[in-house]
């Protein structure tokens, strides 16, 4: 009897369902907005900026009556929320921060990104030529531009002022001192080790391709073809598994940048190169052991010279689903005016896309002197930090192999060779 | 099962002593076994407890210190205590509403689930529908991936993304399978004699389901109550997608201690301390259900 | 099993009797099971189907791009490779099979140590049920600090023990392991509270007969206890069996998505996860998600089968 009627009830469910799957499938429009707004909402991952942000949205508020919802996430649950209902075409939010990097190929191809060339055109004294051109440039792609950076974020060089002077080595300028200086300062029986990175496979690309810049090479030539194989490449590979191999802690290739950071921040390594973001929590007293002791170093030179990542690491964009994008819009500008970006870098300490901000002395105040210094200075940086494809997430698993290969210490040149095939086979896939 | 029937037809009484042995035994021997034993199993129940606990007892002492000290295996035991993660908890990060919040989806969950699920285990396991329990344990077995887009397409498209309806209703589907599940073995057990006895006293069915064989079935279903509670407190997948910011619970919620550049793991930890209050006390309440049962169960024969 | 009181009292009277009670008592298996099976049926219906029919498309990036059928070619893909795939079957096997055999053995043999009536024992099961309640979110993350090789608390304790450090969960070799100690950790109280109830409502009659005819405890045991507590210990088992197929926090909380480095903590369902919301491959995931699906019934069929068998015993 029981499967009498599940039988039955399938032939119910089938024209059901095929009608929903029908309907999911279908476009839906977003638009310009059709009635008056009293609040819009704004999706993001937890930062320095989300922190500012809440004050802001208070005063927005004051002042305009329009009601700002703040809904913020981990960097991990605001991707997965973000592809459940943008996959379901979701007008829940109006707003999203997000990383341009890894997903504005695949939102903008996917149609979820509202087309906002326009918006920041639209008004110079907002001034869209204030933002930092490599800023500008990451967040547009076939001349259309997606969002507006609200942070930047480059690759800087920790390390323990006090005990390179008590060791009397000089702050490192290249690779090689660098190596040199770890290698003198290792301890690793008495739990001290001369660096700490991140070792975890899909981390660490993002800090390796500071080394490969640095060697002269990229994921990609300019044709956007594979190229982690060349020479310049393997040797960048074997150089940054080789930092971790010898003078890194134990259990590297399980460290993302909490648990590398963490160490430095405790006191047991000499240098930790990652974000100049992470700064704050060297200098807070609750988390750090090392805050009278830390200072910052530009990132070392390889024999093509310091080429640094510096990117954007946080954008906000409209929801192409948002029926009340106009509104939207507004808030935007409003919070990226050049007024509060200020605000934002001086009181929050978020690190500005505008060079004006960072012209300011007044504003950059909050920020470690060391820092400002490295950020002014930013010649020769490089605006990415990952392959730049679609499918940014498969190539880093692609390309991050051969490094732990080197931290392993095995064959780096054969792994290299085989993930630059993959990692070219993945590439032509993308071209259709 | 026959040995039940046989018994339950050949003994009349309980017997008078438990602990007396038919053979013959030194009364000093005795007397010392008698204390051996009962030292050694509290021991042993102290031993487990701990094993338990201790991680756990870490946990607690993570909330009440400063980020360095957690990563500093030093000050493991060696540190100052302080109360700045619970002001974090409390106040930056605001969590009461979102313990109501997963109080009240747990609560509605678990009952509804309780509702639905004791009276379908008691129908599988009296009339044999084998496929019924494997049908219902489908909604466990499917990965929570694959819900995820279409669950949320379809709320959405009755507005119910946000509310408590949708939270109350995924969980109750993740759930209910469990309360089946435990229950079916429950009823199985149970001895259907008790049941055939009210019925030829006059009861229907259903009163003797409810007067004779639910007073029975309490532990279980106590028990099926916890961890129902349990799982739906701990859910974090679907509340991630299917609550906003003023039906967000408390899994969820946890995510705000994680930031772009920074992990406040003494928040982390205090804040899980916080969520782990609420549901012991209501193990503690459903405990006593649990424990009557005991009793209930070794006076019936 | 009584099957002859079984037709005899189950079967429809004619009553007299208030209306209500006299139909759903005739209808009592429709009444009392449909609920929940129709509850099933309505929420699952539309995600099984659209996970099927996804399986057979290369969906990507988004569900609403154009796609293309692409027949079984998700499926093959899958069957035949031998990097991720079938690794991470083996992974999932293994972590299931050892996880759930020392559950059940651990939380039987602490069930039958609580089960007599001691002072304070409500305290000590709500104790007990401790690592259940804590959130899995920051329980990864607090095993995450204390295996953690050069600042956790587990090499501090090895060391006090006079052993070596261990790389614990940053090891290749040793993650799988002390992801099953920590599952276990965290589950055995699920087993334990599970045949607690059982126990409790096992008769006491068989016992003290058999104790009385100079059964030792162990003989008890053996023949009277753990066959009246087969069908409480199947469910335990069931329900921590399909668990652990599925097991997702610890290991996303403490390895990542990609099951850490060098995919050594990678089951089957942290590829599917990976695949949909990492590589948005969502054709591909369904296609996983099919086979995972169907590795969990057929381990499912072949525990019911060994339980209906064992009840026939």
């Amino acid at each position: 009897m029981i499967t009498r009627t599940r039988r039955t009830r399938f032939a119910l469910a089938a024209p059901l369902v095929l009608a929903l799957a029908a309907s999911m499938t279908a476009c839906s429009s977003g638009g310009g907005d059709s009635e008056e707004v009293t609040d819009l909402t704004l999706i993001a991952a937890n930062s320095p900026w989300t922190e500012g942000l809440k004050t802001l949205a208070a005063e927005y508020e004051d002042e305009t009556d329009i009601k700002v919802n703040l809904e913020f996430y981990g960097n991990e649950q605001l991707n997965d929320t973000l592809k459940v209902k943008l996959n379901a075409q979701s007008s829940d939010f109006d707003m999203y921060g997000y990383q341009v990097q890894d997903v504005m190929r695949e939102f903008s191809r996917n149609g979820w990104l509202a087309d906002m060339t326009e918006y920041v055109e639209s008004d110079a004294e907002w001034n869209w030529e204030d933002f930092q051109q490599s800023a500008r440039d990451a967040v547009t792609l076939d001349d259309t531009v997606y969002g507006v950076p609200v942070m930047t974020e480059r690759h800087v060089m920790y390390y323990r002022a006090d005990l390179l002077e008590a060791a009397g080595i000089a702050v490192p300028t290249t690779l090689k001192e660098l190596d040199a200086a770890a290698a003198k300062l290792n301890d690793p029986d008495n739990g001290f080790y001369g660096i700490a990175m991140r070792g975890a496979k899909v981390p660490l690309v993002t800090q390796f391709s500071s080394f490969l810049y640095s060697y002269g090479g990229d994921f990609q030539d300019k044709d956007g073809n594979a190229t982690v194989d060349t020479p310049e490449a393997k040797e960048a590979y074997a150089a940054y598994g080789s930092l971790l191999k010898n003078y890194g802690p134990p259990g590297a290739t399980n460290m993302g940048w909490p648990e590398a950071s963490a160490i430095f921040a405790q006191g047991n390594a000499a240098f930790y190169l990652d974000a100049d973001s992470q700064a704050y929590t060297f200098l807070d007293p609750a988390s750090s052991a090392v805050v009278d002791t830390v200072a910052y170093g530009a990132f070392p030179a390889g024999p093509a010279g310091s080429h640094p990542y510096s990117i954007v690491p946080q954008t906000v964009g409209i929801n192409e689903f948002s029926t009340k994008k106009d509104a939207a819009w507004d808030f935007i500008k409003w919070v990226t005016s050049e007024e509060n970006s200020k605000v934002l870098l001086s009181e929050e300490t978020v690190p500005s896309a505008r060079d004006s901000a960072w012209a300011d002395d007044a504003a950059t105040a909050g920020f470690p002197a060391g820092l400002v210094e490295i950020v002014r200075n930013s010649e020769g940086t490089v605006g990415h930090d990952r392959p730049q494809l679609e499918k940014v997430a498969l190539a880093r698993e692609i390309v991050g192999g051969p490094a732990i290969t080197a931290i392993e210490g095995g064959d780096v040149d054969a792994v290299a060779e085989k993930a630059n095939t993959d990692f070219q086979t993945l590439l032509d896939g993308e071209q259709k | 099962m026959n040995a039940t029937t046989e018994t339950v037809a050949q003994r009349t009484a309980p017997p008078t002593t438990p602990s007396s042995p038919s053979h013959r035994v030194p009364a000093s021997r005795r007397r010392r076994k008698r204390f051996l034993l009962p030292t050694l199993r509290t021991v042993a129940i102290v031993g487990v407890v701990l094993l338990f606990v201790l991680p756990l007892g870490w946990m607690l002492m993570a909330a009440f210190k400063t980020n360095l000290d957690i990563v500093s295996p030093a000050r493991t035991f060696d540190f100052t205590p302080t109360l700045n993660n619970f002001n974090t908890v409390f106040g930056a990060q605001n969590f009461a509403p979102f313990i109501l919040n997963s109080v009240i989806v747990g609560i509605g969950a678990t009952v509804i689930a309780l509702v639905l699920g004791v009276p379908a285990a008691y129908g599988i396991a009296r009339y044999r529908i084998r496929n019924a329990t494997a049908f219902v344990l489908l909604a466990r077995v499917i990965p929570g991936v694959s819900l995820l887009i279409p669950w949320y397409f379809l709320f959405s498209q009755v507005q119910l993304v946000g509310t408590y309806t949708a939270l109350i209703l995924t969980h109750i589907f993740v759930t209910m399978p469990l309360v089946v599940a435990i229950m079916v073995g429950f009823f199985e057990g149970l001895p259907e004699e008790l049941e055939e006895a009210a019925q030829i006293d006059g009861s229907s069915r259903v009163g003797a389901f409810l007067r004779v064989v639910l007073p029975l079935a309490l532990p279980g279903v106590a028990t099926s109550a916890i961890l129902a509670f349990i799982f739906s407190w701990n859910n974090f997948l679907f509340a991630l997608v299917l609550s906003n910011q003023d039906t967000r619970t408390l899994p969820v919620a946890i995510s705000n201690f994680t930031s772009y550049a920074s992990v406040d793991w003494g928040g982390l930890m205090a804040a899980s301390v916080v969520i782990t209050i609420p549901v012991m006390l209501v193990a503690l309440f459903a405990q006593k259900y649990v424990v009557a049962g005991l009793t209930a169960g070794a006076t019936k024969g | 099993m009584t099957t002859t009181s079984q037709t005899s009292y189950l079967a429809p009277k004619p009553r007299r009797g208030t209306g209500l009670t006299t139909w759903i008592d005739r209808h009592l298996k429709l009444v009392f099971t449909a609920p929940a099976i129709a509850f099933v049926a309505i929420l699952i219906v539309f995600p099984i189907a659209y996970t099927v029919f996804l399986s057979f498309t290369d969906s990507a990036s988004s569900v609403t791009r154009p796609f293309r059928f692409v027949g079984l070619d998700n499926y093959a893909r899958w069957l035949t490779d031998f990097e991720r795939f079938w690794p991470a079957t083996g992974r999932t096997a293994y972590f299931t099979v050892t996880a759930l055999v020392v559950e059940l053995v651990l939380g039987l043999a602490i069930a039958l140590l609580l089960r007599k009536t001691f002072r304070g024992q409500g305290l000590v099961r709500v104790f007990i049920l401790l690592p259940l309640v804590a959130t899995p979110v920051a329980v990864g993350m607090m095993w995450l600090l204390i295996f953690e090789p050069s600042i956790g608390f587990a090499n501090v304790f090895m060391k006090s023990l006079g052993l070596g450090p261990q790389l614990w969960l940053s090891g290749t070799d040793t993650a799988l392991n002390t992801l099953i100690f920590i599952d276990v950790w965290q589950w055995t109280p699920m087993v334990v509270l599970i045949l607690l109830a059982g126990l409790s409502t096992l008769p006491e009659e068989p016992d003290e007969a058999a104790r009385v005819d100079g059964a030792n405890a162990w003989q008890r045991f053996v023949h009277i206890t753990l066959p009246l507590l087969m069908p409480t210990i199947a469910a335990a088992a069931i329900l921590r069996s399909i668990d652990a197929m599925k097991t997702f926090d610890i290991i996303y909380a403490t390895k990542g998505r990609t099951g850490g480095s060098n995919n050594e903590a990678e089951t089957l369902n942290m590829l599917a996860y990976n695949e949909s919301f990492g590589n948005s491959q969502y054709g591909s995931a369904a296609a996983l998600l099919m086979l995972f699906l169907l590795f969990i019934v057929i381990i499912l069929t072949a525990l019911t089968i060994l339980r209906t068998k064992g009840n026939r015993a």
